[in-house]
């Protein structure tokens, strides 16, 4: 049986929509149900329903053998997976978004940074040689400038209009985040044959191939 | 860290003296190395970005010391100073705990792993490979854990070939080995547009780089340059001789595994068992290490880690 992990919440009905386009189905029961790990129609695939950031933790550790979460969630975890495949789904990206867009050019000392993607955060101010103090959050970040935590912030963006609803508007991009097909390194190679065949039919169907 | 106990320690026992009996029949001597060296020993040995992972603290004269994060280094410059004279080939083991730091909540926490290892000194070509090869899968039947391990193979010249032949800057190298080792199809295919040479295709279907012998044949169909082909021909040399030994079933040939290309000259293995989320050994060739203390020589070998061992092992006793 291959477990596969999948992020709760935004990329949720996505991905479980490419997967039953690529064969892998979940009755309406199932997805209705309130327990966090369901098996498939077919019995040969058992869900499990966690947080977006602990998709890479799951599969990373083999608990999982894949996944599907969002590059944003792969970048700050930095844990060590393989990525077949982007599917495609849940575009969004990941900014920087100041109340004063001059901001950044304007001050010259340090600058606060509030978000909840601090390594993503620190690797590219740290890269650019541009001094700023991280300050953690978990939710809500658009608040912090307007209540003076933060001078900026660095979040994800969808549509722009939190950012907007909030005064906010995008200084700049640091990447562009899709929800992506993660693998654990040892499943790969001993399951490969029903991982492989998973790649391959959600592959087809991402690169609009399946068959009518 | 971790403590084990009465029958769990029993079976860690048994696995380390399981390993050390099969080196032995292979007349592997067995060689215990200091736990504390000079810093600049791992260093050397290891590259600084591995040996950085290491435990390091000063010396009474203020010289960098280190707590051993392998054994590989040591037993790599005992050969070359130490023993210059033995004749060779030289054939060591070795039961010992490396130390390294580890990144919180990752898969590979422990500070602490013990090395079951052996390094064959001094042997050239596919005869040394596949020694070292069948004596990993010896060790792994010997444990019972036949048809539940998988042994990767790979020889690192076919990417250096090809990275080579695109002419890439060392960023570019980087960047083109981390989408390889990660398998980023999509990135992989943008990253490659700028290029008229199309030989890195070969790594484009992550879907056919893992496999046995048919892997090969359809690298060939793509690779043209040389140094590639040569390290093709020398793959297929060591799978033809696997096969004969009728351990095809246990291997499979593995083109994206490029994690550690600077360290790595031919050869490069992986061992996954069943029940254990990250790979529980890994070796390869490294015909550059004893030259880096004087005495340049062909070398290969692998380590299995013993304590994911009995983790994979200790939990199959108790479900049965």
């Amino acid at each position: 049986m291959i477990t596969i992990a999948l992020a709760k919440g935004r990329m949720q009905d996505d991905a479980l929509a490419l997967l039953a386009r690529a064969g892998v189905c979940l009755n309406e029961d199932a997805r209705n149900s309130r327990r966090l790990a369901i098996a498939d129609e077919s019995g040969k695939y058992r869900f499990v329903f966690v947080k977006p950031a602990d998709v890479p933790v799951y599969v990373e550790h083999g608990i999982a053998d894949c996944g599907v979460v969002g590059r944003d969630v792969l970048l700050e975890s930095q844990a060590d997976l393989l990525l077949p495949l982007d599917l495609a789904i849940a575009r969004c990206r990941i900014v920087v978004a100041a109340a004063d867009p001059e901001i950044m050019t304007r001050s010259l000392g340090m600058l606060r940074v509030a978000t909840k993607y601090s390594r993503i955060a620190a690797t590219h101010f740290g890269t650019r040689g541009i001094p700023v103090e991280i300050i953690q959050l978990s939710g809500s970040v658009e608040l912090a400038p307007a209540l003076g935590l933060s001078d900026l912030i660095v979040d994800l963006v969808e549509t722009g209009r939190t950012l907007r609803e909030n005064g906010l508007s995008v200084v700049e991009e640091i990447a562009e985040s899709t929800g992506r097909l993660v693998v654990n390194r040892a499943s790969y190679q001993l399951k490969s044959e029903p991982i492989t065949a998973l790649v391959k039919a959600l592959g087809a169907v991402v690169n609009g191939e399946e068959r009518a | 860290m971790r403590y084990y106990i009465g029958p769990e320690a029993r079976l860690r026992r048994t696995i380390e003296d399981t390993a050390m009996s099969v080196f032995a029949a292979w007349s592997y001597e067995e060689v215990i190395t200091p736990s504390v060296d000079y810093y600049d020993l791992f260093e050397q040995g290891m590259g600084q970005a591995e040996a950085q992972r290491g435990f390091r603290f000063t010396d009474n004269d203020g010289r960098l010391l280190a707590l051993r994060p392998d054994v590989t280094s040591s037993v790599a410059r005992m050969a070359a100073t130490l023993l210059s004279e033995r004749p060779r080939p030289l054939r060591f083991c070795y039961a010992a705990p490396v130390f390294r730091q580890q990144p919180q909540s990752h898969a590979e926490w422990r500070r602490e792993n013990t090395q079951l290892g052996c390094e064959l000194i001094g042997t050239n070509g596919h005869t040394a490979d596949l020694e070292v090869l069948r004596l990993a899968a010896e060790i792994l039947a010997r444990l019972n854990l036949d048809s539940t391990y998988c042994i990767t193979i790979n020889n690192v010249e076919i990417f250096n070939g090809v990275a080579a032949h695109l002419n890439l800057a060392d960023h570019a190298r980087e960047e083109l080995r981390r989408l390889i080792d990660t398998r980023e199809t999509a990135e992989l295919q943008r990253f490659l547009q700028s290029f008229a040479n199309d030989e890195a295709r070969a790594f484009l279907q992550p879907t056919q780089l893992t496999g046995k012998r048919e892997v090969i044949r359809a690298a060939r169909e793509v690779i043209t340059n040389s140094r590639s082909l040569a390290a093709l021909d020398s793959l297929e040399e060591l799978w033809t001789a696997l096969d004969a030994h009728g351990l095809a079933a246990q291997f499979e040939i593995d083109l994206s595994d490029v994690s550690s290309l600077d360290y790595y000259t031919g050869l490069s293995l992986k061992v996954f068992v069943h029940g254990a989320g990250t790979s529980v050994g890994r070796g390869g060739r490294y015909d550059g290490l004893t030259g880096n203390f004087g005495r340049a020589e062909p070398a290969v070998g692998f380590v299995l880690n013993l304590d994911a061992l009995t983790e994979v092992l200790a939990r199959r006793m108790t479900d049965v």
